[in-house]
């Protein structure tokens, strides 16, 4: 075999391993949180392993599915769950590369984000249920102001390692060493909070309740049950162990192995689990101390780091 | 390392005017400039460490001891007093005094680079970000109804002032920080009276109601 064809090989192995490692890794970011949340609360939060029951239990349960719903409803949790998973593939992790940079930067993971929202919300609507189509309207309003929030914001570290690439992105990061930029502070804020946004947490979504007048993901998988929630259950858990990687990709690269090798990995999967509990942390600080935001007010708490964003950008070229 | 951290505290700064600005909760506000305030007590102690100036020591303190608790302390204690409805009502809503914010900031940092020292580096910064507070604290002092914002956006304009003079220039003499404090501290004291007044006569800390009083 000629050598490109290895390396593709190579490249698609890597990609799996690291979609898949991305999923093991999920569930557990989801009961630390829940576990660090309980802490604070003074209980003892579920056991370590309670993510994986949950997903185990809706696995072995018959999907019941509404008999109006069509075949938009049955791709809806699937298409959700692909997105997801393809996106963990270009985004690095423990090494400075992605496994799949060469097919897309930034542009192509937040486009791959959003078609697991739209494929999402049209499968919320397909039932006619009400609350299907209350929570995908909610969904929307607030991703319509999140998604550019969340351009702007990768677009300013973009801007200073002059790469759209996010290996490329990380790679520059790392050569230039820790350097400040008010630019840098103003962007991750405005990050943060997309992050809480689009993961769900508290001031702008409650992931425990089921309470009709808040509720905006858990109104659009409503209507979903067994296997089918499974799916939407795991991916939002990938999507957020995926932003909190992000996160720390951009601002806190350190501690990333600068080659590949079996005590090297070992380190930066430890730096990198430790990055991601700290900012996990901080989530579920806001989440403990704050109250949910009534929904009007949601789109203002966005559009307070919407500008954020944009001006971490202006100030780069002020 | 010295850079970083005046960096990092002015950015610290703006955001904290940001948040201000898109908050409506009023004891939220009054957390902000706390934590805004401490921020600018970091800025005068990292110069009192490089520089090694001992009397800006002096300032990082009173600043933190007055701004950062006693302040912000005593504003909360008013607004306990009074009794009144803790949330802020703006002339304009947030979105859009965000948006006027942004071009607020924008113009800042612009004419921060028109300053021979403000062009780049950590002043560059420190300037910009200070301009940008005392613009957007002469919005909200324009936008916001009650009294309590009002002297909060007083008091953000005064922290932006601070911030050139500490962090930019070589520093005021002892006496002028001393009387600057003490000054502040007498302006909040009288202000929190003339709000506990205004809201004794109208019942509410609305300033728009001001107005009746013309003959």
């Amino acid at each position: 075999m000629n050598i490109p064809v290895i390396q593709t090989i190579a490249t698609v192995m890597w990609a799996i391993l690291q979609a898949a490692g991305m999923l093991a890794v999920a569930p557990l970011l989801k009961t630390a949180i829940k576990k660090m949340k309980a802490r604070l609360q003074g209980r003892q939060g579920p056991p370590w392993l309670q993510g994986y029951y949950d997903l185990a239990k809706l696995v072995s349960k018959e999907p019941v599915r509404s008999e109006t719903a069509s075949w938009v409803y049955v791709a809806g949790p699937r298409v959700y769950f692909a997105a997801a998973v393809t996106a963990t593939t270009l985004v690095p992790v423990l090494v400075p590369a992605a496994p799949l940079e060469a097919v897309g930067g930034i542009l192509l993971l937040v486009g791959v984000l959003a078609l697991g929202r739209f494929a999402l919300a049209t499968a919320a609507l397909d039932t006619g249920s009400p609350f299907g189509g209350m929570g995908a309207s909610r969904d929307m309003t607030i991703a319509a102001l999140a998604e550019p929030a969340l351009m702007l914001g990768l677009f300013t570290s973009a801007l200073a390692a002059g790469s759209l690439n996010l290996g490329v992105l990380v790679r520059t990061l790392l050569e230039q060493g820790p350097s400040f930029q008010p630019s840098d502070l103003l962007a991750f804020s405005g990050l943060f909070v997309i992050v809480i946004a689009e993961t769900g947490r508290i001031p702008v979504d409650n992931p425990a309740t089921h309470l009709e007048l808040t509720m905006i993901h858990e109104a659009m998988v409503l209507e979903y049950a067994g296997p089918d929630l499974a799916l939407v259950e795991w991916a939002s858990a990938v999507k957020e162990l995926l932003y909190l990687t992000l996160l720390v990709d951009l601002f806190i690269p350190a501690g990333i192995a600068p080659h590949v090798a079996p005590v090297a990995l070992v380190v930066a999967f430890a730096a990198w689990a430790g990055k991601v509990l700290l900012l996990a942390a901080a989530v579920t600080l806001v989440e403990s101390t704050n109250a949910k935001l009534r929904l009007f007010r949601v789109p203002e708490l966005v559009s307070i780091s919407l500008g954020l964003a944009f001006l971490a950008l202006a100030i780069r070229f002020l | 390392m010295t850079a970083d951290i005046l960096i990092l505290s002015a950015a610290g700064m703006l955001v904290s005017v940001f948040l201000m600005v898109g908050q409506k909760a009023l004891f939220t506000t009054i957390r902000l400039y706390g934590a805004q305030s401490l921020l600018l007590g970091v800025v005068a102690a990292t110069i009192a460490v490089s520089e090694n100036r001992h009397e800006l020591f002096v300032t990082a303190a009173l600043t933190i001891g007055l701004k950062a608790i006693f302040i912000p302390w005593f504003l909360m204690r008013t607004i306990d007093r009074i009794g009144i409805h803790r949330e802020i009502e703006p002339f304009l809503n947030v979105p859009a005094s965000l948006l006027v914010s942004l071009a607020l900031t924008v113009i800042g940092y612009r004419v921060s680079s028109g300053f021979p020292v403000g062009a780049r580096g950590v002043s560059h910064h420190l300037i910009g970000v200070a301009l940008s507070m005392l613009l957007i604290g002469l919005f909200l002092m324009v936008t916001r109804k009650k009294a309590i914002t009002q002297i909060l956006a007083l008091l953000t304009v005064e922290n932006a002032v601070f911030l050139v003079a500490v962090g930019v220039t070589s520093g005021m003499p002892l006496v002028v920080e001393l009387g600057m404090s003490f000054d502040v501290m007498l302006a909040v004291l009288v202000l929190g009276i003339l709000v506990q007044r205004i809201v004794d006569r109208f019942e509410s800390m609305d300033v728009s109601r001001l107005s009746k009083l013309k003959g």
